[in-house]
């Protein structure tokens, strides 16, 4: 008897969970969702990842719980999401690193494309070509000239091997055929002092990196990197515009999940991000750092993801950028 | 007038009421690690650097600065009163101190080493406002070149100046070097020396490293000594020395403050050096030189001034070049980094409000520790009391929430039990774990900025003496490494080391 009753309680039981469980796609999501930033606090991926966290939890109705997971250039977070269960509680923000990466190293432990899911592309931020006062340019046709007159004499600075700012430096080199010397800083941020006294005449800088020191004219800014001018530097032309057709370098951002995202899970997140993305407190949080808002579908998105792979994969085979010694 | 315009920056960032709590907070904390024996502000610092990293760099830097000062003032009070030196810049005050608080004179020891100390903080932060702006000047003519050539005299300094052997010294200074080669190289972008695992990506962590050497090592060394349960004095009496004893006292204050804020300033130096020099002196050049010894208040007043003035001016190379004349200043440096500044004459014209609000926070710092640390004596006597099989596990557990926290990554904190063993064999060895610090603080930035001057040369090995300041510095580099190398000179320096 005891033993009957004891098995119609685990039935039950089992009956309960199996109903919790089917109910749970319906309602999610029914707990935190954690977002993980592959990069250390202070940066704009953390900026822009915490003010993002904030508004698509309130459009979900659950906190997103922000959690930086730095290390190896953004490969260790990122690893850790592709692994992760894709039941939509663990989501990743990234930047272009996660393109770049499989080209550039020997080998990383994600497969993009095999692995992680785009959700949505959440913001695009040109950046901004800034060069040395030293050099007397004051507009890019002048800078190019100048570089054309003087090959080999220019260097460049960038945030380190294969970020955003040192692929933009050598697609210049590759579009115009000016020569020039990749000098490698920690951040774009520790190489303004040797820009300003000259000892490296240009860099290819995030905005956020650049205005502190293009305000009062410390450093130069001449051009933007995006398809259209940006509000940060209204004044200033693209580089396409100036002459470079087709030149475009976008540090966009976009969330990804693992995997076999339920259907239906994927649509309630994709929405509740662009809910996020049309709010005035996160536009205004965003333009802070140079950044604007740029929804996608999840198609839309995996689409640009995968054009982006494609444009630096060429980039590097090109510039044969490798770690090497 | 600038150095008002400064101050006045200086001021307006200290004085908000964050700022102000994380000042007392740090020096509260300072205070009580330097009362404790066997735990001091290197290990504290190292404790709170993941904590600190929440909090804007101004606070974060203000409070840890705090800890340091503020174990200055702690390490005293143990010193006169168990006869165990609170901090290790306080061995000296023991000698005369405890004398005194056996002949029941314990609370002007207590005052007079307060009021040393606030004189001495006080000469001292003006020094560190008077010598920086000149520094700061040169902020824009420090290219990669210069970098190198000053990290250089930097090491070479660490080496001579470091106690007991120079042969160990340099062994350690170059396992250091060796230990900040690990990691993605950032002109190759190659990974070097990482063995296949990941967790090394970035190097060996640097708040591991230091939490194992300066925590977990440090309490397995004070393990292994016996507990000393030494008979607390906690008969004060009237803190406040007479008029006579201050009059007594005021050369061996200004003697100590000045012999402490020279020797500050040089790398290796800090509150330590200072003390020891200032007690020497003191003994030589002081009216009654016998009293010594015996219970001297000016034995406490002058090693207490300048373990102050030396805690402070040693933040000159730090703040000004970025370079740390000890161990606590190089994790302030590991603390900025993180906070993604780079350290160097360029701090002060581009963080003028951090700057100069760490230095204004300093002189506010020693102020309330004299308002605080005078009423509050019996209550660090009290804490004396706490048993080791308490404080010891916390750390314990401290150091490794704190490891972990810094990347939320488990395999730092199997980094930290490696470099614990490791550091605990180091002195064991008799081998000084500071030099090993520097040298992995500084190596990174050295490399890093030789292959950057040599890039921008074209391969150019000239330029480091082409360029006046960084040939200055290879030259100043070249005389220390001179000075060591010649037999009397290397004697005497044992000999002062052995004192």
């Amino acid at each position: 008897m005891t033993t009957k009753l004891r098995m119609s309680t685990i039935a039950a039981a089992i009956g309960l969970s199996l109903l919790s469980t089917a109910t749970f796609a319906q309602s999610y999501p029914t707990k935190p969702v954690k977002l993980v930033l592959p990069y250390s606090p202070g940066g704009v991926v953390d900026f822009i990842g915490r003010t993002l966290a904030q508004h698509v939890g309130d459009a979900l109705g659950q906190p997103v719980v922000a959690e930086n997971r730095p290390g190896a250039g953004g490969i260790v977070g990122t690893d850790v999401v592709a692994r992760a269960q894709p039941d939509g509680y663990t989501l990743l923000l990234m930047d272009p690193a996660i393109v770049i990466n499989p080209t550039l190293q020997e080998s990383v432990p994600y497969d993009l494309f095999k692995q992680l899911d785009t959700v949505s592309v959440v913001s695009s931020s040109p950046l901004v070509l800034v060069v040395s006062p030293g050099l007397n340019v004051k507009t890019f046709a002048e800078f190019v000239a100048y570089g054309k007159a003087n090959p080999g004499k220019l260097n460049f600075a960038s945030a380190g091997i294969g970020t955003t700012p040192h692929l933009a430096g050598e697609l210049y080199k590759q579009s115009t055929g000016i020569v020039a010397t990749h000098v490698p800083y920690k951040g774009i941020g520790a190489s303004y002092t040797d820009m300003m006294s000259n000892k490296v005449q240009f860099a290819f800088s995030s905005i956020a990196g650049a205005l502190p020191f293009t305000g009062d004219n410390r450093v130069i800014a001449l051009a933007t990197t995006g398809e259209t001018r940006n509000d940060v530097y209204a004044d200033k032309p693209t580089v396409a515009e100036s002459g470079i057709k087709g030149f475009s370098v976008d540090l966009w951002l976009a969330v990804f999940a693992p995997v076999g995202l339920p259907a239906d899970v994927k649509t309630k997140l994709n929405a509740a991000i662009k809910t996020a993305l049309e709010k005035p407190e996160l536009k205004a949080a965003f333009a802070k750092v140079g950044a604007s808002p740029r929804g996608t579908t999840p198609d839309v998105g995996a689409a640009f993801v995968k054009a982006d792979f494609e444009k630096w994969k060429k980039v590097i085979v090109e510039g044969k950028i490798k770690p090497t010694n | 007038m600038d150095f008002l315009t400064n101050l006045a920056t200086g001021f307006s960032v200290a004085l908000t009421v964050t700022n102000l709590l994380y000042c007392f907070a740090g020096v509260l904390l300072g205070t009580l690690v330097g009362v404790l024996p066997g735990i001091g502000p290197v290990t504290t610092v190292a404790m709170l650097l993941p904590f600190s990293f929440t909090l804007p760099p101004e606070s974060a830097l203000i409070m840890l600065a705090g800890i340091y000062y503020g174990a200055q003032y702690g390490g005293s009070t143990t010193a006169i009163l168990v006869n165990i030196p609170g901090e290790a810049s306080s061995v000296v005050t023991t000698i005369d101190g405890h004398k005194m608080a056996l002949a029941g004179r314990a609370g002007p020891a207590l005052g007079i080493a307060a009021l040393g100390s606030f004189f001495a903080g006080c000469v001292a932060t003006v020094l560190v406002v008077v010598a920086a702006p000149p520094l700061a000047s040169i902020a824009l003519s420090f290219g990669p070149a210069e970098y190198f050539s000053l990290m250089v005299c930097g090491l070479v300094a660490a080496i001579v100046l470091a106690r007991g052997s120079v042969i160990k010294a340099l062994g350690m200074v170059v396992l250091g070097l060796m230990f900040g080669l690990v990691g993605s190289d950032i002109n190759s972008g190659i990974r070097r020396f990482t063995f296949g695992f990941r967790g090394l990506a970035d190097g060996i962590e640097f708040v591991a490293l230091s939490m194992a050497i300066y925590g977990l090592a440090d309490i397995a060394l004070n393990l292994g000594k016996k507990e000393e349960n030494a008979e607390v004095h906690s008969k004060i009496g009237r803190v406040w020395p007479t008029l006579a004893d201050i009059k007594y006292c005021i050369p061996s204050i200004l003697r100590g403050t000045t012999l402490g804020s020279i020797l500050g300033v040089l790398p290796g130096g800090g509150a330590l050096l200072a003390a020891f020099a200032a007690y020497t002196l003191e003994k030589k050049v002081a009216k009654k030189p016998r009293r010594f010894g015996h219970g001297d208040i000016r034995g406490v007043a002058a090693p207490e001034s300048a373990n102050n003035a030396g805690a402070q001016t040693s933040f000159i190379p730090m703040l000004t070049l970025g370079i740390p004349s000890n161990p606590t200043m190089a994790m302030m440096i590991g603390a900025m980094m993180i906070h993604g500044i780079s350290p160097g004459p360029r701090v002060m014209t581009e963080r003028p409000g951090l700057f100069w609000g760490v230095i204004v926070s300093m002189w506010l710092g020693n102020l309330m520790l004299v308002i605080l640390n005078l009423p509050l004596v019996g209550m660090w006597v009290k804490l004396l009391r706490m048993p080791y099989r308490l404080l010891y596990p916390s750390i314990v557990v401290f150091c490794c929430i704190g490891t972990y926290t810094v990347n939320s990554n488990l395999f730092d904190v199997y980094v930290m039990a490696f470099f614990a063993v490791f550091g605990y064999v180091c002195v064991k060895l008799d081998c000084e774990p500071a030099p090993l610090i520097l040298g992995f603080v500084l190596g990174p930035m050295m490399e890093e900025n030789l292959r950057r001057s040599l890039l921008i040369s074209r391969g150019d090995a000239m330029v480091f003496v082409q360029e006046p300041i960084s040939l200055f510095f290879l030259i100043v580099a070249a005389g220390l490494l001179l000075i060591v190398a010649l037999p009397t000179i290397r004697k005497t320096r044992e000999e002062a080391m052995q004192e």
